[in-house]
């Protein structure tokens, strides 16, 4: 405090701080939760934004050339830096942020998914200038290899590592961290497929912390499992999709020397019920089992050993399964403290057997029911009747459920946040039940036809919560449903509107309001022009993906709004739509965050303006989406570029049709 | 002491079987190849010393030793060496006057212990003095037993005979004999040597214990049966491939003129060697037509295989080898061809170098070649500077250690790049800290672990394997990779440069 008021002596008298010390204002802060109430504070003045600083824990940065500023306000009491959004982040940009702190960083946890452009020397500068690092995230970095791997080791505190996709890591990178990094904690190295049992065997022996080891799609076989099952304080294993792994495997881990509390065995295509027997008569504690399409169906073995773990269990599932409503009813008898059940593709799944679950676990909160066909409204009610904290609902074509199974739910599921409701043929008044559960977050009604505008108006005056609204080719939905939803839902974040052919620039006009708004697709909507993206560009301006596929009215005056008013955007379809040269080459000429771009069958911009559209983009592209006659007409030069900046071309065979 | 062996003759040429049981023992396993001489001359030096009418058949005796072998190999020639005639007259005058004079000896040692007993109680006090009396005692009876072994082996192949015609209870002279026998398969050892005089120590010089001792090592020596056992169990411990029983296969030896020999086989008109008998019999077609028979032509082996052949095997004439019919833990070789493989590179020079890595040396030039094949294929490195050809062997490393890790065969390929890359810039730009910004960057990167820099460079010398991996490294990357490399390593230098000179304006 005292130092803070010897920093400002020298303040004009009129400064806040006259009034109000930092650390009074600090306090202020920390009661400010909504971070666009937390830009408003920063606008009020220095002082505030400078208190801003001193406060702040955690950094998602949005845009490359912000980085070295920020990092400057920032950089003293930085715990997490997320430069997930940066693609175009390199080496050297990397190097010199960090060197902009002048050595004194505190970061702890620092994340880099999908920001493919940092290379060893960037990791190496990161490891080097951050001695308290703690987690580092480079899931998604597909060109991360040994030579990062090596660099990261340097990183002696490491202990959460992410390194999903990254798919140049062999058995000697990860040797490198295990050797470099033996406090790992928690580490997932899904999908990186080079590496081997030798690596597996290695990382068990020199990281003997590991509680939390994601492995899955590797092709690893059971002595890894072996030397994994070493490991005496994992808690979590996840390998799905690892086909080499059998019962023999698993029986490793039977023997009692780690204390495992969550096993994912989804699509474990050779795993049985004798396997996943042994496991839990190893590990009485489990909490979490995933056995997701592993084999067919449910040994009665495997369900009377579940009685052994009645305390524990709290998350199974049983995704692919034949489930009879016997099994339901051993699994509602045994399992009294679950909590999520997944039954997602499940054959044999009757109103009996929901029932009888819905009895036995009553602590139920999220049940996945998807495409269980033969489900009726009886088994909501039962789900109504005896699930009260049910917080997730998930009935996708579950098609024989009507408006009146809904009403069970809105009234016996207060609590609920989550529903998806795609396929199902309900009308505006299971929107009037549902509108009850006014906790409801997400809310997906894709393809339900009969929903109109009503039962959004519904959906709108209760549901103040709403983050996520699909209504995806619900055609009745009209300019008046979304004047609804855009007042009563100010918190939307996700919408979209795809094939909702009657709504026009009113109904955009409408949505305009919606600030938080940041993915909203639009597909085939003929009568939105480019005015209704106008007012959308205007008004939303934290947009980062758009889809405008096949808008057959939106021009370069859209695009040229785009342009200027969404400066963060990332992902743009704007496939089939007739622009010309001149608002292509405004758009990526100006928009610098553009990593996902899709322009097939542009008839109205000949391909030299394609051409130097795309040379002029100053960004980092990761994703270009063309059609297939172009890549002749290219010049080879563009496209060896666009490969040599990491950016990767799908070529689209698809006919030019008009109508959608 | 390097006590005395000698074998007669007869026995091996009798049963190679039986001398194959006990030759092992008999010998020494360190003994040196080719030196012998000087052994017979320091024996004969020793015993002169003392006794010298003892060194001419000491001599004679010594070197018998060493015909056996020459005579195994060399069954074929079947000119025994003139060495081994003294052997075979064996002189009873000789052997009267060594056991009289060993009686003498024995007598000197019974005043030596009488003379010890008799002084006693003036020794409680002295005890430096009884010790040196001790001392003595010993030393003299080591030395009876060992003439005793030695004038017993000039009976040896009667003994030999007494005991396979049947007679278990041969009479006192016998077990006398058989003790010989006996001893010098004990002596043999060192350690067994040792214990022996311990015991004789222990006895403190009393004669009946001694007699103990010996009677102990005759009711021993008096079955042969027992030290086959013996045997058969040494081999099976060290047989690696085959595990044969020691006689059911017969043991040749060859020379080491013969083994290095390019040709083996030689034309007996024109004298023209040849490697292999095949290619012999082609050539001797030309020396008329007699050789062009189909029966001249053909196999000779196929009709001398009509008496089933007995199993051969091959000794390596180098003594102390595990391959040499004395060792102790014999293990055979199985055909010619293993022999000459074998002694080539146990025991010759390896003259051919590789080429690439000049480190490696083979004395067989097919080995040189599979080693080209492979040689920098070790890819595998530890940072410790270890190079493995299997990952897994460079795993198991990295788990046995602390602190080792597996350095990345990557890197010297993207430090020379760049350091290309380096280069070229600094001549275009005319910027001199590129080079330095390269490699510190560098170090500063395997800073943790110092070693693996060492090996990047120790690979540097490799230039073929450096340029391979290179081309390799550019081939599988994008063309646009070192683009890429380039222009992050400038642009990071320029930041590192611009930093340090902000710094240094700060400081």
């Amino acid at each position: 405090m005292k130092r803070a008021h010897q920093q400002h002596r020298h303040q004009p008298f009129d400064s806040i701080l006259a009034a109000l010390s930092v650390d009074l204002l600090i306090q202020i802060l920390e009661r400010v939760d909504d971070p666009g109430d937390r830009k408003a504070w920063r606008l009020v003045c220095r002082d505030f934004l400078r208190a801003e600083a001193l406060h702040r824990r955690g950094l998602r940065v949005l845009r490359l050339e912000a980085l070295p500023g920020l990092l400057r306000r920032y950089a003293a009491c930085l715990d997490l830096l997320d430069l997930s959004a940066c693609p175009g982040l390199g080496d050297h940009a990397l190097a010199t942020a960090l060197f902009a702190g002048a050595g004194s960083w505190l970061l702890k946890s620092v994340s880099l998914s999908r920001a493919s452009g940092v290379g060893w020397r960037g990791l190496a500068a990161l490891a080097a200038a951050c001695p308290r690092l703690e987690s580092v995230d480079l899931s998604h970095c597909v060109g991360v290899g040994d030579r990062e791997a090596a660099a990261l080791a340097a990183a002696e505190g490491l202990r959460m590592l992410r390194l999903d996709k990254c798919l140049r890591v062999t058995d000697v990178g990860l040797a490198k961290l295990a050797v470099g990094c033996p406090a790992l904690e928690n580490l997932s190295i899904k999908w990186c497929l080079e590496i081997s049992d030798i690596g597996i065997e290695l990382l068990a022996k020199k990281c003997r912390d590991l509680r939390v080891l994601d492995i899955s799609y590797l092709k690893i076989t059971n002595s890894s499992v072996k030397s994994i099952s070493s490991l005496g304080k994992l808690e979590v294993l996840s390998m799905v999709g690892c086909s080499n792994i059998d019962d023999e495997g698993l029986q490793f881990l039977d023997n009692g020397s780690n204390s495992l509390r969550s096993i994912d065995v989804s699509r474990c295509d050779n795993v049985t019920a004798s396997g996943l027997t042994s496991v839990i008569e190893g590990h009485m504690c489990l909490q979490k089992l995933n056995v997701g399409d592993c084999f067919p169906e449910l040994a009665p073995l495997f369900l009377s050993k579940l009685n052994g773990l009645k305390d524990s269990l709290t998350v199974l599932i049983l995704d692919g399964f034949q489930v009879s409503a016997s099994s339901l009813k051993i699994i509602g008898v045994n399992c009294k403290n679950l909590s999520e059940i997944g039954l997602s593709k499940c054959k044999w799944v009757t109103d009996e057997g929901i029932s009888e679950l819905a009895a036995g676990c009553v602590n139920l909160m999220s049940i996945d029911l998807t495409c269980c066909r033969m489900l009726t409204d009886k088994a909501l009610m039962a789900i109504g009747e005896h699930n009260k904290k049910l917080v997730c609902l998930r009935l996708e074509s579950c098609s024989l459920i009507t408006d009146k199974g809904l009403e069970y739910i809105g009234t016996g599921c207060p609590k609920l946040e989550e529903i998806d409701l795609t396929d199902c043929p309900i009308t505006d008044t299971a929107m009037k039940y549902l509108s009850r559960c006014w906790e409801l977050m997400i809310l997906k009604l894709g393809l339900c036809d009969k929903i109109s505008s009503e039962g959004l108006v519904h959906i709108a005056s209760n549901c103040q919560n709403l983050c996520e609204l699909d209504l995806y080719r619900c055609i009745e939905v009209t300019d008046d449903g979304l004047a609804a939803i855009a007042t009563g839902c100010s918190k939307l974040q996700k919408l979209n509107l795809c094939y909702c052919i009657q709504i026009t620039d009113r109904g955009m006009k409408h949505l305009s309001c919606l600030e938080d708004l940041r993915d909203l697709e639009l597909r085939g909507l003929h009568h939105v022009t480019s005015l209704g993206v106008t007012s959308i560009a205007i008004g939303c301006r934290r947009l980062t993906e758009l889809d405008l596929k096949r808008c057959n009215l939106v021009d370069n005056v859209g695009l040229c709004a785009l342009a200027q008013y969404t400066g963060n955007l990332r992902q743009i379809n704007i496939s089939y739509c007739p622009v010309s040269s001149m608002g292509l080459c405004k758009l990526l000429g100006t928009l610098k965050c553009l990593q996902d771009v899709k322009l097939v069958h542009l008839t109205h911009v000949p391909v030299e303006r394609l051409e130097l559209a795309l040379r002029a983009y100053g960004g980092q592209l990761k994703k270009l989406k063309l059609f297939i006659g172009l890549r002749d007409l290219l010049s080879p030069w563009l496209i060896q570029m666009l490969h040599a900046r990491r950016c990767r071309i799908r070529w689209v065979d698809k006919p030019l049709v008009f109508s959608p | 002491m390097v006590p005395e062996r000698r074998r007669p003759p007869e026995a091996s040429s009798k049963s190679s079987c039986s001398m194959m049981s006990e030759s092992p023992r008999n010998r020494k396993p360190d003994l040196p190849f080719a030196p012998f001489d000087s052994t017979n001359l320091w024996c004969g030096d020793r015993h002169g010393r003392s006794f010298l009418e003892f060194s001419p058949p000491l001599v004679t005796q010594s070197s018998g030793l060493f015909g056996p072998d020459r005579e195994t190999k060399s069954k074929k020639q079947h000119e025994p060496s003139p060495v081994d005639d003294p052997v075979m007259d064996w002189n009873p005058r000789l052997m009267l006057s060594n056991l009289s004079f060993l009686e003498q000896k024995i007598h000197q040692v019974q005043d030596i212990v009488r003379s010890i007993i008799s002084h006693e109680d003036q020794f409680l006090d002295q005890a430096n003095e009884l010790a040196a009396q001790q001392q003595l005692v010993t030393a003299d009876l080591t030395y009876i037993i060992i003439q005793l072994i030695s004038t017993a082996g000039t009976l040896l192949p009667d003994i030999k005979n007494a005991l396979l015609s049947t007679n278990p209870a041969v009479g006192r002279p016998g077990s006398n004999q058989k003790q010989h026998e006996i001893l010098p398969v004990e002596v043999a050892k060192a350690s067994q040597y040792d214990s022996l005089i311990k015991d004789l120590n222990s006895c403190g010089g009393k004669e009946d214990e001694l007699i103990k001792c010996s009677n102990n090592s005759g009711v021993e020596a008096s079955e042969p049966i027992p030290i086959e056992d013996h045997d058969t169990k040494d081999n099976d411990d060290g047989m690696d491939g085959e595990n044969l029983p020691p006689g059911s296969y017969e043991v040749l030896q060859l020379e080491e003129e013969e083994i290095l020999a390019p040709h083996t086989h030689f034309c007996l008109i024109c004298g023209k060697g040849f490697k292999r008998d095949a290619n012999l019999r082609m050539h001797m077609r030309g020396h008329g037509d007699e050789y062009k028979s189909p029966a001249a032509l053909a196999k000779p082996s196929k009709e001398a295989s009509i008496e089933p052949q007995p199993l051969r095997r091959y000794s390596c004439p180098f003594v102390g080898c595990k391959r040499n019919k004395e060792h102790k833990k014999f293990q055979p070789l199985k055909t010619i061809l293993c022999v000459k493989n074998h002694y080539k590179r146990s025991h010759c020079d390896k003259s051919y170098t590789c080429s690439r890595c000049r480190t490696k040396k083979f004395s067989i030039i097919a080995d040189l070649k599979t080693h080209e094949k492979h040689c920098g294929r070790d890819k595998w490195i530890c940072s410790c500077g270890t190079t493995f050809s299997r990952k897994d062997k460079l795993f198991g490393h990295v788990a046995l250690f602390q602190g080792h890790a597996p350095a990345i065969p990557m890197d010297d390929a993207k430090v020379l790049v760049t350091s290309d890359k380096a280069q070229v810039s600094e001549a275009s730009s005319g910027m001199p800290g590129n080079m330095g910004y390269n490699f510190s960057g560098n170090t500063s990167l395997d800073a943790q672990s110092p070693d693996i820099k060492g090996v990047d460079d120790g690979h540097g010398c490799f230039s073929p394997m450096t340029l391979d991996a290179c081309n390799i490294w550019g081939l599988a990357e994008f063309p646009h990779s070192a683009y890429e490399v380039s222009e992050s390593t400038f642009s990071f230098l320029a930041t590192g440069s611009c930093s340090s000179i902000q710094r240094n304006g700060e400081n």
